[in-house]
């Protein structure tokens, strides 16, 4: 070796201190070895740690349609006006630099004073007092970065056109928690001031426009309860990183379809990696991977019944009405309109709302009566008063009754021209008069008497079958987290503490029974399409965004059967007919409801609303029905909380609608044919 | 009949290995400075790397210079020159005269053209005087009063450089002294009592600094304190008052922090570099600002040099250093006498130990303290020093045995 052969001869200290080099080094080999070596993978991920950031970036979300592919529910991009701070670095520093300067001149001017009144120079103790803390320094850091951003955005608002300000405190707090993000200055530029910005800069400054997906709803609030709303919420999805440092803002649905629907409208939010640098200046940046934007949704609505309904709402009751109103299609169980009254804007939730607009819906949604966010068609619990009739009537039927036998409804001695009926030592009251009823005219004139003798000859076993069979007092399933079951006694309910007084109540509506519109839609629906229940379906199907994508569409099919009430079709025959006299006998109670050109059957219910103490406090107003009766196909469901009657609130609103049916359907072979002979 | 063999006049192994150092030094240089916006700005004559490269060929001029007298020559002037440096050192401690640069330690003497760094110089000049002073009969070397005055001889600029306060320089004295009396030849006894004592003195000393309540502490300059509480790994909260609040506490645990940043952020790019490192200027601990960017073109260069080129890298610097030791020690071993054999043990001890304590600094094995690497680091006085050592060395192995 190089040395060790010259030094072997007598040269013992040399020898040694070439032995302690040698250790030495060996030493310096040896902790670069473990640090470079073997633990080379914890120090790449601390560097990684304190030089990398990642941002989630939510994709953008499915659009909702309506059956015929109109837009309920899309997204609008909203451009945003931000600095980019890292560019504005060297003006900070510089500003910073002018402003030190200024306070030391300050500094020395102080001292030069204080020495000019003692005469005398101060000692370095003394001098200690005028020197600056760390904790002025970093406010005179602050105060210079505000201002540079302050004049950047004023440069930047006057060339856009609008003053604009800068809030220092929420600077700051940006600048110490996400300097790597931009800093939004102005949010959701219009068209205008995004053409003065782009035409008026070209890079540099520091300033540029953002892209922000934010939800629309085109047609305001028609079907909100229906469609739901989004709140702000950016935390991860089951299968995405949990861990960001910093994460765009995101949303996610509550209720409704919105919610139901969540994870397929959402689709798959995406990475960016950041480059920052010890300052926390964002240096460059790496897209990891992109966002997987979510699926549309095609809802079985049709649009033009929902806004007839909403309209016809609005224009009988104003606004505020408490009402919902249900439209399905009896073949198959398809909702082709669900709306609810009143309802609240979804922009409330999502901060899409000026100050004023947000004040006034924040006043409507604590109002105890109004209950806005309630979706009325499903998610309350209603009497059905008389539109459970025809339950009652089916079962009686189907027990042996004789729809042409005429019953007679006594005269109530109280209540001149109007009937009742003694259960047991109770007295119920009929609004109908007394007199000679058969099947038929007790239904269009909603006899109570008739339908609870008719109920308590039925047995009320028969009855809470039948209603099962219905599946009352089930969930539809709907998955919008809008549901409530209803209430149907069962029939170990009614083996034990039930009384005739107790079957005369369901008979006519009231008592344990109480039902959503939704639920009585699908009971309407069945009776009208011959008995099968069918499961309702809101959604048709989901598909990809992207036309040509090669995403599979998912189908929802349609008319599955929940189950069939078993009732023979002479009892359906006689049910339709008397419903079909309830719109069009002079007698009838839904003569409001009559459309010329087509033939509806209906039934009208008005029912108590009694507090604790069993005192009537309100009505719950009814109108049920299905049409055409040669050949059913829809069936509209009306309901008005506080109503007058169900023949006077809701029969005139299923007439607007049934209107628009008949329009829809004479229209569209009209259509046909244009466009074919074109 | 026999030729005399023609005698290589110098070592060109050695010299060999100070051109790789040399071309390292500029390459690494401008790596760790040109990620500086105000650098690229400069005119390339004016860059740093530039001025590096100008104080290699002004080193290489002075060695040369030394090389055409005989040492003998030199060692005549040694102690003109270890009186001068003493002089120089007392003058930087005199606040106007000796300057901070903003350094919180009084090292320099701001001169027209260059920033004198009188430690520097000082370390050359105690080895030639050393060396001088040490190489007398061996005999009287046994006389305690030789071993005491040997001992001032070190210990006068000890004193001062740890005044400035340079705790890393005054530190390479220690061992280079004690190798220069060992291999003299002073008696093994000596040797042995001083080392003891030093070393208990050291021991009560880091023991006083790690342990001892605030009364009982020995006054030093915090930053030191720190840096060596950081290097033990010691938690300041360890010496809190006892009714610290716990923002207190907080505040104080931040401060540590700090205060390891620089170490934490060499161990990072080190440690970072693997086995192969990222590529020359790809380093991006130095690009993204988290190696500072005052020290990272000096003291802590060699992270700059491992996180770029890795194991490998540093495994060359090594072994490059070693060449130049070994060679060194080649040259004392083949040294006409003993003064040519003393200054080349002591410039070969000099070298080794800011190597070590500057190496082991990157890799925390040692307390940061602020030495240079000799000749990597940029730093007018730091590269004059090491290659006039060099030429010290050279101009022994030219005046060496003729056998």
């Amino acid at each position: 070796m190089l040395v060790f052969d010259e030094l072997k001869k007598n040269e013992p200290q040399l020898r040694l201190i070439a032995v302690m080099l040698v250790v030495g080094l060996c030493i310096l080999l040896a902790g670069l070895w473990w640090v470079q070596v073997v633990s080379s993978h914890e120090y790449q991920s601390h560097l990684e740690t304190q030089a990398y950031r990642t941002i989630r970036l939510p994709a953008v979300r499915g659009k909702i349609l309506d059956r015929e592919g109109r837009v309920l529910a899309e997204n609008q991009p909203h451009y945003n006006l931000s600095l980019y701070l890292d560019d504005l670095h060297r003006q900070f520093d510089a500003a910073y630099g002018e402003l030190y300067k200024s306070a030391r001149a300050a500094q020395k001017q102080n001292i030069a004073a204080v020495e000019k009144k003692l005469g005398r120079s101060l000692t370095k103790a003394e001098r200690k007092q005028f020197t600056y803390k760390p904790e002025q320094l970093q406010a005179l850091r602050e105060a210079s970065r505000v201002r540079v951003a302050r004049s950047v955005v004023a440069g930047v608002g006057a060339r856009v056109g609008q003053p604009l300000t800068l809030d220092a405190a929420q600077f700051n707090r940006h600048y110490a928690t996400r300097l790597a993000l931009p800093y939004p200055v102005l949010k959701n530029l219009d068209a205008a001031q995004i053409a003065r910005f782009e035409e008026n800069f070209s890079g540099g400054l520091g300033a540029d426009l953002d892209l922000q997906s934010v939800r629309h709803y085109p047609l305001g609030t028609t079907a909100a309860h229906l469609l739901g709303y989004l709140t702000r919420d950016d935390s991860s999805y089951e299968g995405e990183e949990s861990f960001f440092s910093y994460r765009l803002p995101d949303y996610r649905g509550r209720v409704g379809v919105e919610a139901g629907f969540d994870m397929q409208l959402r689709g798959r939010a995406g990475a960016e990696s950041l480059l920052v640098n010890n300052l926390g200046y964002r240096q460059s940046g790496n897209l990891w991977s992109q966002p997987e934007p979510g699926q549309n949704l095609v809802l079985t609505i049709d649009l033009d019944l929902q806004q007839a309904a909403e309209a016809s709402l609005v224009k009988h009751q104003g606004a505020d009405v408490r009402a919902a109103v249900v439209v399905m299609d009896v073949r198959n169980g398809d909702v082709l309109a669900m709306a609810s009254s009143p309802t609240i804007n979804p922009l409330f939730f999502t901060d899409g709302l000026s100050p004023e607009e947000k004040r006034r819906e924040d006043a409507r949604r604590t109002d105890m009566k109004l209950r806005p966010e309630i979706n009325r068609a499903t998610q309350e619990n209603y009497a059905p008063g008389s539109i459970f009739k025809v339950i009652i009537g089916l079962a009686a039927l189907e027990a042996g009754l004789n729809p042409e036998k005429y019953f007679d409804v006594q005269a109530d001695p109280s209540r001149p021209g109007k009937g009742c009926i003694y259960v047991g030592r109770r007295k119920i009251d009929d609004t109908a008069p007394p007199g000679e009823y058969n099947f038929k005219r007790a239904l269009e004139r909603s006899s109570n008497s008739y339908f609870i003798q008719a109920g308590l000859l039925a047995g009320v076993e028969r009855i809470v079958t039948l209603a099962e069979k219905f599946q009352l007092g089930e969930k539809c399933n709907l998955s919008t987290r809008q549901e409530t079951a209803g209430n149907m006694p069962s029939l170990d309910r009614v083996h034990e503490g039930w009384s005739d007084g107790d079957t005369a109540n369901v008979c006519i509506g009231q008592g344990e029974v109480s039902v959503t519109p939704l639920q009585m839609s699908v009971v309407y629906s069945a009776i009208a399409n011959g008995g099968t229940v069918f499961w309702p379906r809101l959604v048709s199907r989901i598909e990809p965004q992207d036309p040509v994508s090669r995403e599979a569409t998912t189908n929802f099919p349609a008319g599955l059967v929940r189950d069939r009430i078993g009732v023979s079709a002479r009892s359906l025959r006689i049910m339709h007919n008397a419903m079909l006299a309830e719109t069009e006998d002079a007698e009838g109670t839904g003569r409001e409801a009559v459309v010329p050109g087509l033939r509806i059957c209906g039934k009208t219910g008005t029912a108590q609303v009694t507090d604790e103490h069993n005192r009537v406090v309100d009505h719950t107003t009814w109108f049920a029905s299905f049409a055409p009766y040669e050949n059913p196909r829809y069936a509209v469901v009306v309901m008005v909380e506080s109503g007058s009657s169900g023949g006077g609130t809701c029969a005139p609103i299923g007439h607007d609608i049934f209107e628009k049916i008949l329009q829809k359907q004479t229209s569209a072979p009209a259509k046909l044919l244009a466009a074919a002979m074109n | 009949m026999f030729q005399p063999v023609p005698k290589e006049k110098i070592d060109r192994l050695q010299l060999i290995a100070l051109a790789g150092l040399m071309f390292l030094g500029t390459a690494f240089v401008f790596s760790a400075t040109m990620v500086n916006p105000v650098e690229t700005e400069k005119s390339w004559f004016a860059q740093t790397w530039f001025r590096q490269d100008i104080w290699y060929a002004l080193g290489i001029g002075a060695a040369v210079a030394l090389c055409v007298v005989d040492y003998h020559t030199l060692a005549r002037w040694s102690f003109v020159a270890y009186w001068a440096m003493i002089l120089c050192l007392v003058a930087v401690l005199i606040p106007h005269i000796g300057q901070t640069h903003g350094w919180g330690a009084r090292r320099w003497i701001d001169l027209p053209f260059f920033q004198f760094q009188p430690s520097e110089f000082a370390k050359v000049a105690f080895v030639l005087a050393g060396a001088n002073f040490l190489s007398r009969p061996p005999d009287e070397l046994r006389q305690p009063h030789v071993f005491w005055q040997s001992i001032g001889l070190m210990m006068l600029p000890f004193v001062l450089i740890l005044k400035e306060p340079d705790l890393g320089s005054a530190l390479v004295l220690l061992p280079t002294g004690l190798v220069m009396m060992l291999v003299a030849g002073t008696p093994r006894r000596y040797l042995v009592k001083l080392v003891v004592g030093v070393g208990l003195l050291a021991s009560v000393f880091v023991a006083d600094l790690l342990f001892a309540p605030a009364r009982w502490q020995i006054p030093m300059e915090t930053y030191q304190r720190n840096r060596l509480m950081i290097y033990f790994g010691r938690d300041y909260t360890h010496f809190a008052l006892p009714g610290a609040t716990p923002a207190e506490l907080q505040r104080l645990r931040q401060r540590q922090l700090d205060d390891a940043y620089n170490v934490r952020q060499a161990l990072i790019s080190v440690g970072s570099g693997g086995l192969v490192g990222k590529g020359w200027r790809q380093g991006t601990q130095n690009a993204l600002g988290y190696l500072p960017r005052a020290v990272a073109h000096n003291d802590f260069i060699f992270s700059v040099i491992a996180e770029e080129e890795g194991f490998v890298g540093s495994v060359i610097v090594i072994t490059l250093y070693a060449v130049v030791l070994f060679t060194g020690l080649r040259i004392a071993g083949q040294a006409r006498d003993r003064l040519g054999k003393l200054v080349a043990v002591g410039v070969v001890t000099l070298i080794f130990s800011h190597v070590f304590i500057n190496i082991g600094m990157n890799i925390r094995i040692m307390p940061v303290t602020g030495v240079p690497l000799p000749l990597l680091s940029y730093g007018g006085s730091s590269v004059l020093c090491s290659l006039i050592a060099v030429g010290l060395m050279q101009n022994i192995h030219i005046h060496r045995r003729g056998y």
